[in-house]
């Protein structure tokens, strides 16, 4: 990056954005409720990103990341309370469980050229199916909730008695997905996934194997899930089927739709408004009636989705580009030829 | 077992004639519009309730609810039409779905609202009973709905092919534009497509309230068994409808019987993903 231009307007949003995540948990250091919010807002921002792989850049449609999730946290679950193996472990074996299942799947689908439609009908098939069949395993799920141990060690057993250390764990996996996000967007494999989105046809002419970069793509985005699901039952305390949540996975699609398709940091972003707005709306309309804050909650991804269908990135990018300009002009004293960007 | 299997093949063909009746809105929606409408189960669901509410407020069976219930949903189809669904026809794949997805969490959420959490279940219908017939038992309402069920299909082929407006919608399905060209107002088409589509619903939620209950996320296992209907029978062919509805009914009513009643949906969403993999345009599809 060059020297000159480090201070540009989005480097500094950048910095602003990470130092009020790092400085959000002292500020609210008395609410646990907040710490849980902003967790969970952490939670919506790393799924969503890790979908923005698949879907935004790959263009395929997943309504899987709760099948993922459930995965995930089930398999850190249920190390933790038979083998006391620690959910250190257990979230990244949690990853490659989830992985494994999407390569089961994902192969065929994409070996047989399922389209759009399709793929995603069968990825939202995917979470009742698991849904139902953690139901019926009664050793590691069962309809009533199995209790994570808390154990000698919280650090151990990952059983922490506030929300702190879950929101800068997740800080850290959100940031990390977005580097990941970046270095894949750059890479061979992010060009091809960019122009497999467009057209398919066309990208296997020239040579690119389009199964081979969808799986690649799939499988980073159900690692991701899987993981953030160890992390998301050591947060409950507790596994359960309905953890594999068809809405949830539903709200992740719509948020990377909404996001901006393909911009790296926009289903974050989407996230962090949306789900914000979702738990602000659910504490001030929740007690009153079941059910309002998401109704509310749907008009307004409705109405986004009818009028800013490029997603709010777009936008964004607008208003940086605006503000870059006026930013060198004021910097440089005004030269007109940097104006024409 | 022999037994188990016969009563849970029958069982299976009449709850599948009713399938292939919910996915027959599906199937026209999808068919000549090209819309996804992934909220399609929830309109399942959406028809249940307002079946409960005429059931209940007038005291009427569940199976002269869509007498009430059809306009109704007819009515929400246009306006869902023009408010939401016109307006996704010209823009990226992905917004219809954003939009039809929204649209299942705000029927979800207004139900919760409306009718709160727990199941909703009218009086039992007057066609309650069974028949035995060589020792299977029939139960009655579901023998009705079936019968009512394929009757409806066989009334909407006649529909689809002989009428004017059924051929400008099949018209608009192949060529749209140049359907346009001989006078096809293809917002109206649309329009009234949708809201077939949406009122069939209303007539398979009247009959299905004849024997289950109602619930805010019921939508989502009628979604799916129509979906797997549709990917089953492939488009264009009624006939096939029929055939693939009866499969899946079939093959959920024997999983029910010689598995586990919780298991229901594995048999179905088995059949889904083996049809994608090995037949994407379905058994009886015309492309």
């Amino acid at each position: 990056m060059n020297v000159k231009n480090i201070f540009n307007p989005r480097n500094i949003l950048i910095l602003i954005g990470v130092g009020i995540a790092l400085a959000i948990p002292l500020m609210f250091n008395a609410s646990q409720y907040v710490m849980l919010l902003m967790t969970t807002v952490l939670l919506y921002a790393i799924l969503a990103s890790a979908w923005n792989i698949i879907g935004g850049m790959a263009g395929q449609l997943d309504l899987a990341a709760a099948a993922y999730l459930g995965l995930g946290a089930f398999t850190t679950g249920t190390l933790l309370i038979r083998w006391n193996i620690t959910p250190w472990v257990g979230m990244f074996l949690g990853g490659l469980v989830a992985t494994a299942l999407a390569m089961l799947i994902g192969f065929p689908l994409f070996g047989f050229k399922v389209k759009e439609l399709w793929y995603a009908l069968s990825s939202s098939a995917l979470v009742v199916v698991l849904q139902s069949l953690f139901m019926m395993w009664n050793e590691v799920g069962g309809p009533t909730e199995k209790y994570l141990p808390i154990g000698t060690s919280p650090w151990y057993s990952l059983r922490f008695n506030n929300y702190m250390p879950y929101y800068y764990i997740m800080l850290i996996i959100l940031v990390v997905v977005l580097l990941v996000n970046r270095w894949i967007r750059y890479s061979k494999l992010g060009y091809s996934l960019m122009a497999l989105g467009e057209d398919e046809d066309a990208v296997e002419v020239l040579g690119v194997n389009s199964q081979s970069s969808k799986l690649k793509a799939l499988a980073i985005y159900a690692f991701i899930c899987g993981v953030v699901g160890g992390i998301f039952a050591s947060i409950y305390g507790y596994v359960h089927p309905a953890f594999f949540d068809t809405s949830m996975s539903m709200e992740i699609t719509i948020l990377g739709i909404v996001g901006g398709m393909g911009f790296i940091y926009g289903p974050a972003l989407a996230a962090i408004i949306m789900v914000s707005f979702r738990e602000i709306l659910r504490a001030s309309l929740g007690s009153q009636l079941a059910g309002l804050y998401l109704a509310v909650y749907a008009i307004i991804l409705i109405v986004v989705a009818l009028y800013q269908p490029r997603g709010i990135a777009p936008l964004v990018e607008r208003g940086l580009k605006k503000a870059q300009t006026y930013f060198v002009e004021l910097t440089r004293g005004r030269r007109a030829d940097i104006k024409s960007h | 077992m022999l037994e188990t299997a016969t009563q849970g093949i029958i069982t299976g063909i009449l709850m599948g004639a009713i399938y292939a009746l919910i996915a027959l809105g599906l199937s026209i929606v999808f068919g000549i519009m090209n819309v996804t409408n992934f909220a399609h189960g929830d309109f399942v669901m959406l028809s249940m309730y307002l079946s409960f509410a005429v059931g209940s407020a007038l005291a009427w069976d569940a199976v002269a609810t869509p007498l009430i219930t059809a306009p109704l949903m007819f009515l929400f189809g246009i306006i869902t039409y023009y408010l939401l669904i016109d307006r996704t026809l010209r823009q990226m794949y992905v917004v219809q779905l954003a939009v039809t997805v929204g649209l299942q969490i705000l029927m979800r959420s207004v139900a919760l609202i409306i009718w709160q959490a727990q199941p909703r279940a009218l009086q039992y219908s007057f066609i309650q009973g069974n028949i035995q017939i060589a020792g299977f038992e029939i139960l009655t309402s579901r023998l009705f709905s079936a019968v009512v069920s394929l009757i409806f299909i066989a009334g909407m082929a006649y529909f689809m092919n002989k009428t004017w407006a059924g051929r400008a919608m099949r018209a608009a399905s192949d060529d749209l534009g140049a359907a346009s060209l001989m006078g096809v107002n293809y917002h109206k088409t649309y329009a009234l497509t949708f809201a077939i589509g949406s009122s069939i619903t209303a007539l398979a939620g009247g009959l299905v309230m004849s024997f289950q209950q109602t619930d805010p996320v019921g939508g989502i296992r009628f979604g799916l068994l129509s979906w797997a209907v549709l990917a089953l029978a492939g488009l264009g062919s009624l006939p096939g409808l029929i055939v693939a509805g009866i499969i899946v009914g079939v093959v959920e009513s024997l999983t029910v019987s010689f598995f586990d009643p919780r298991s229901r949906l594995l048999g179905v969403y088995a059949i889904f993903i083996l049809v994608l993999w090995l037949r994407p345009r379905g058994l009886f599809g015309r492309r």
